[in-house]
């Protein structure tokens, strides 16, 4: 299974169980790198990708044990602690931007190696980072 | 409006004796109390403003938005309580009320409106109140707000405070979102902490909300003050999404106006290096409890080795006016800022910070 998480500054992802932003650029990539491929996500985040072209996302309460080995989970309100040990990679999507939060990216990435970084404005965001990072 | 009015003050009434018969400690309930009563006093000049401005046909935005938003901000302050909220331990804000704001269904608007209450005899601003979105947001680069000096307003450089200075003029509806500048009726003395880590993140979540969908947002913010005291023990945040009931935009929290490792009596804004060398305020220190005896004013030297108030340092640096923060010429990050959020300054880095501006983390300017 392959991650898709947006964090904040602080590795922050939600607060008060809403996301802490959203970029219409930020999902066009993420189609744009999904395309061809299984895209797993809960009901909760299949609300904001209202793009005509979605894909192939599959909408599932339990998509994180649903999802199987290169299939993509786009992760926003799910609890990822119990399937680290099943994470192939991670794309991390940074808004740049401090957010309150109170669900944080619980990964240790240390032991991992981030082998691509890519920059750009987003559609309400002046810079989003994605990096890829690997075992 | 007299109905409304006399609904008001029953309210009030009936939020102080609520208060005063508390459990806790009477006195720090009583003057809870009274700013419930000051916060509402600004509540009516803002209800007699908006029936000024409805029957001069007035289109500044104070319409029946401000007038429910106004009912809206007495149940705030009715509700709200500063006894009820924890002890400063680490978090810069905590949430109140669930997390949920103060508004009722009335109060959400999808008219555009944007409200600032009277200063009080003390000179002190109370609520602001506005429902956000592009058309209140800026175009243009801020201004400066130098010349504004909100109550408590003696500020201290210490060493280890980002930026170096304790306090911040600290916007109650940030400037990102309604544009206000040099508004003394938007303006609070409030840490750098405070102001970076405290307001400055739900000011964001709040405006890259609204820059991304066009919908509104009800936001309210309100300065609690304990009795007299001229600096506000934090301020009370509440938004709600308009257009999506919320699913997009909801809190309501206290942000702590505390600066690890500085005492501060909240009485007069005088502050002193924390004698455990660690702790914060707690944000709810009267202005008796706290002695900041040895505190210095904002022109003076504090005569201690780890505040310091000389040394205006000056040089060229390069501002991102749409971040608010400045860097080394030779900056990294300086490459990635846009050609209109980018401009060259060279003058004293004091009067940056004092416009809002942070250092940048990495070049540390």
């Amino acid at each position: 299974m392959i991650l898709i998480v947006c964090v904040d500054d602080h590795n922050g992802m939600m607060f008060n169980h809403r996301r802490q932003s959203q970029d219409r650029v930020l999902r066009a990539d993420v189609l744009e790198l999904t395309a061809g491929k299984t895209l797993w996500m809960n009901a909760y985040s299949r609300k904001q990708f209202t793009e005509s072209d979605t894909g192939e996302i599959q909408v599932d309460e339990m998509f994180l044990d649903a999802a199987g080995d290169g299939e993509f989970c786009f992760v926003e309100n799910a609890d990822i602690s119990g399937c680290v040990d099943r994470v192939e990679e991670i794309y991390l999507y940074h808004w740049n931007r401090d957010y309150p939060a109170d669900m944080y990216f619980p990964v240790d990435l240390s032991g991992w190696k981030c082998a691509e970084t890519k920059e750009f404005a987003g559609s309400s965001h002046e810079k989003i980072t994605r990096e890829r990072y690997i075992r | 409006m007299k109905n409304l009015r006399k609904w008001l003050l029953c309210v009030i009434a009936a939020v102080s004796l609520t208060l005063t018969a508390c459990q806790g400690d009477a006195a720090a309930n009583a003057s809870v109390a009274a700013d419930v009563a000051h916060a509402a006093g600004n509540i009516l000049g803002s209800l007699a403003e908006a029936a000024d401005s409805s029957s001069s046909g007035n289109s500044s935005g104070q319409g029946s938005g401000t007038l429910s938003g106004a009912s809206g901000t007495s149940l705030t302050t009715g509700e709200f309580s500063l006894s009820d909220i924890p002890e400063y331990t680490g978090s810069p804000y905590v949430a109140v009320n669930g997390n949920v704001p103060y508004f009722t269904e009335d109060d959400l608007t999808d008219v555009s409106f944007e409200s600032y209450s009277d200063l009080d005899s003390l000179g002190r601003c109370g609520v602001a109140y506005a429902s956000v979105c592009t058309d209140t947001m800026p175009t243009e680069k801020r201004g400066s707000i130098g010349e504004v000096k909100p109550t408590g307003w003696i500020n201290v450089k210490y060493d280890f405070v980002d930026g170096k200075y304790l306090y911040n003029r600290c916007h109650l509806i940030g400037y990102q979102l309604t544009a206000e500048n040099a508004n003394e009726k938007n303006l609070i003395t409030g840490t750098r902490y405070f102001n970076v880590q405290g307001m400055l993140p739900f000011e964001n979540l709040t405006a890259d909300y609204v820059k991304e969908t066009g919908n509104h947002v009800l936001y309210r913010v309100t300065p609690i003050f304990e009795g007299d005291n001229l600096v506000a023990s934090g301020v009370l945040m509440e938004a709600e999404s308009v257009e999506d009931e919320g699913d997009g935009v909801l809190f309501c929290v206290f942000v702590y106006n505390v600066q690890p490792g500085v005492t501060i009596d909240y009485a007069t804004g005088k502050s002193e290096l924390a004698k455990d060398g660690s702790t914060a305020g707690n944000g709810k220190t009267s202005g008796t409890s706290t002695s900041g005896n040895n505190s210095s004013g904002a022109s003076g030297s504090s005569g201690k080795s780890n505040t310091s108030i000389s040394g205006t340092e000056s040089g060229t640096y390069i501002l991102n006016t749409k971040t608010m923060k400045f860097h080394r010429p030779d900056c990294d990050s300086v490459k990635s800022i846009k050609s209109e959020n980018r401009e060259e300054y060279t003058g004293e880095r004091e009067k940056l910070i004092n416009e809002g501006y942070e250092a940048c983390k990495s070049c540390k300017p």
